[in-house]
């Protein structure tokens, strides 16, 4: 994988050194303060709880409603540009001449997007911190809610990072990474939707706010697991295989 | 260095490039000349590695670009049009990942950077942001990163397209630093460039390769060959009596060299334009030249026809046709030697 620590480093110092890593890091920690905020409050004012209710489970699960439009404000902001932005400069000719291939090209822009989200994610922990002083906190448990966040992520931000080469527009890329998420989410919904059978059951396997619901109370299906890894490599695939197209365009 | 069989690139509604097939050996300086339009980007971009041909095969150093593309492409160092780069990043951060994505390692990759930018004379604008820089600037950052890593094969395209004279001036001084240890192929459509640069020439026109060779080639192929003589006496007399000999083909009037004396018209300085026919193919037909069917031979059998009729010659040689007027010859064949200025710059 020639160039691909190279092409990751690049992404990296360009989301970090423009206004965008910074505008989305400060937008989130704002907005989830608050919802972090509004969640203890309410806790603090039941008298008993059940064994798996908590403030962090209701954030990181149960409130998943919440959580889902984050994400669908976070991933296709962070996966817009990377190939979008590219293709309208002009300056992916370069890239696609220089002695590197396709794959290289976009595991480094997807590895950058991941870290990013990860980073973003990052202070989120201080909330378990400032709960430890008050409770105890299931270190187990919190790992796994922070492993649903991040098997979700990844697969948005493959999916958005798709609809990033698939157009020159960022704003045309953010609008079909959201309608792709959005769409995802609204597949979810149908397992409360539909009878149960089938098509219900379907919506159950592929939904991933019950996914995180799940993966915050300390589940880990390794069915969601697979699923998610098939939408980071199906997105990637396709991706890379966009890439190469450009060249016979 | 490069060998390309048979390009075809086609689009489905416009066929941008049709058979182009072409040699470009090592250390060779070579521009490709053509209209805008004619498939100068295409072809470049082709031979780069960033578009594949439709049909047609391309080899870079021995390395066939479709099944060694990795190899193909660490040989060659491009500039793309307009030398599109990352308005965002600092030059010495943009050429040390151009650096790190050619396969320069570690400790390395800083003096690449810095060489490149020495040899492309941006080392004085290393931790500018790129987005501040001037158009030539950015011409010649973009111009360093291909130089990364001494690629022994350059290809730019249209290199000082949108540059003032001053910075056209610097990036053509630059190109011919560069001919001395690489092998050069650039697009233009500016034909002062090509006479100023480059050894051969490619002509391309609407996608297809109308001509190549040496500068001296293509004019003589197109124009065929001629003499220019300034000679004194009467203007009009010395033009019916060169074309009575049986190689010229037409003789034109040029400006009068000296304003004559009113009362003396026949001392007159003038000059005198003589195209000769196309350099016989078969030898054995032409006869009626005395010394021989080359040129020189033709011009010498011009001067003795003038001089035994009284004229004064004051100097003799062989016509030089500008090369626009071959290019013009070559991509305009319909149109009459006229005012249409096709080729966006006039001959110095």
């Amino acid at each position: 994988m020639r160039g691909l620590l190279a092409v990751y480093r690049r992404e990296m110092l360009s989301l970090w050194v423009t206004p965008l890593a910074w505008l989305l890091l400060a937008t989130f920690l704002l907005l989830q303060g608050g919802v972090f905020y509004s969640i203890v409050v309410h806790f603090v004012q039941m008298p008993d709880l059940s064994l798996d209710a908590g403030p962090l489970p209701a954030y990181f699960g149960q409130n998943s409603v919440l959580l889902s439009i984050t994400l669908l404000l976070l991933c296709p902001a962070l996966s817009m540009r990377t190939f979008a932005e590219e293709r309208r400069s002009g300056t992916i000719e370069s890239l696609l001449t220089a002695p590197i291939g396709a794959s290289a090209l976009v595991l480094g822009k997807y590895f950058a997007v991941l870290s990013t989200y990860t980073l973003i994610w990052a202070p989120t922990v201080l909330y378990a911190v400032i709960l430890r002083t008050t409770g105890t906190v299931d270190w187990a448990v919190l790992g796994t809610s922070y492993l649903g966040l991040f098997l979700v992520g990844a697969s948005y931000l493959a999916l958005g990072i798709l609809m990033s080469a698939v157009t020159r527009s960022q704003l045309i890329a953010l609008m079909l990474a959201i309608f792709v998420q959005f769409g995802i989410f609204v597949l979810g919904i149908g397992e409360y939707v539909f009878d149960p059978g089938p098509l219900q059951q379907l919506c159950a396997h592929v939904s991933l706010s019950t996914q995180l619901d799940e993966m915050s109370k300390g589940i880990v299906d390794l069915r969601r697991v697979v699923f998610d890894l098939s939408l980071v490599g199906w997105g990637l695939f396709v991706t890379t295989r966009v890439v190469e197209s450009w060249r016979w365009g | 260095m490069i060998d390309a069989f048979e390009l075809t690139k086609d689009y489905g509604t416009v066929v941008a490039v049709r058979d182009v097939t072409f040699h470009v050996g090592r250390g060779e300086v070579v521009g490709f000349l053509g209209l805008n339009g004619a498939g100068k980007t295409t072809t470049l971009r082709m031979l780069a590695g960033s578009l594949g041909p439709t049909s047609g095969r391309v080899v870079i150093a021995g390395h066939d670009l479709e099944r060694e593309p990795l190899r193909a492409r660490g040989c060659l160092g491009y500039l793309p049009e307009a030398a599109p780069l990352y308005p965002e990043m600092r030059v010495r951060e943009y050429l040390e990942f151009r650096a790190r994505v050619k396969s320069i390692r570690g400790s390395k990759v800083r003096a690449a950077a810095r060489e490149a930018a020495e040899r492309a004379r941006v080392v004085d604008v290393m931790e500018t942001l790129i987005g501040h820089l001037s158009k030539g600037y950015r011409q010649r950052v973009g111009l360093a990163e291909a130089l990364l890593g001494r690629p022994p094969l350059l290809i730019l395209d249209e290199p000082t397209a949108g540059l003032d004279p001053n910075q056209i001036h610097e990036v053509r001084e630059l190109i011919r630093d560069l001919g001395a240890d690489h092998t050069l192929l650039l697009s233009t459509h500016i034909l002062p460039e090509v006479e100023a640069t480059c050894d051969r020439a490619l002509v391309i026109h609407r996608g297809r390769l109308v001509a190549q060779g040496t500068l001296e080639e293509l004019r003589s192929q197109r124009t065929g060959s001629g003499a220019e003589l300034h000679v004194r006496g009467d203007a009009q007399r010395a033009r019916a009596l060169l074309g009575e000999l049986p190689f010229v083909r037409s003789v034109n009037l040029g400006a009068p060299r000296e304003a004559a004396a009113p009362s003396a018209p026949t001392t007159e300085l003038v000059e005198l334009e003589v195209r000769f026919d196309a350099p016989p193919t078969e030898p054995e037909t032409t006869a009626a030249a005395t010394s021989g069917a080359d040129v020189d031979g033709q011009i010498e059998d011009c001067v003795r026809a003038l001089v035994n009729a009284g004229f004064g010659v004051r100097r003799a040689g062989p016509r030089r046709a500008a090369l626009d007027e071959v290019f013009r010859s070559l991509t305009l064949p319909a149109a009459p030697d006229g005012e249409r200025d096709a080729t966006g710059g006039s001959a110095s």
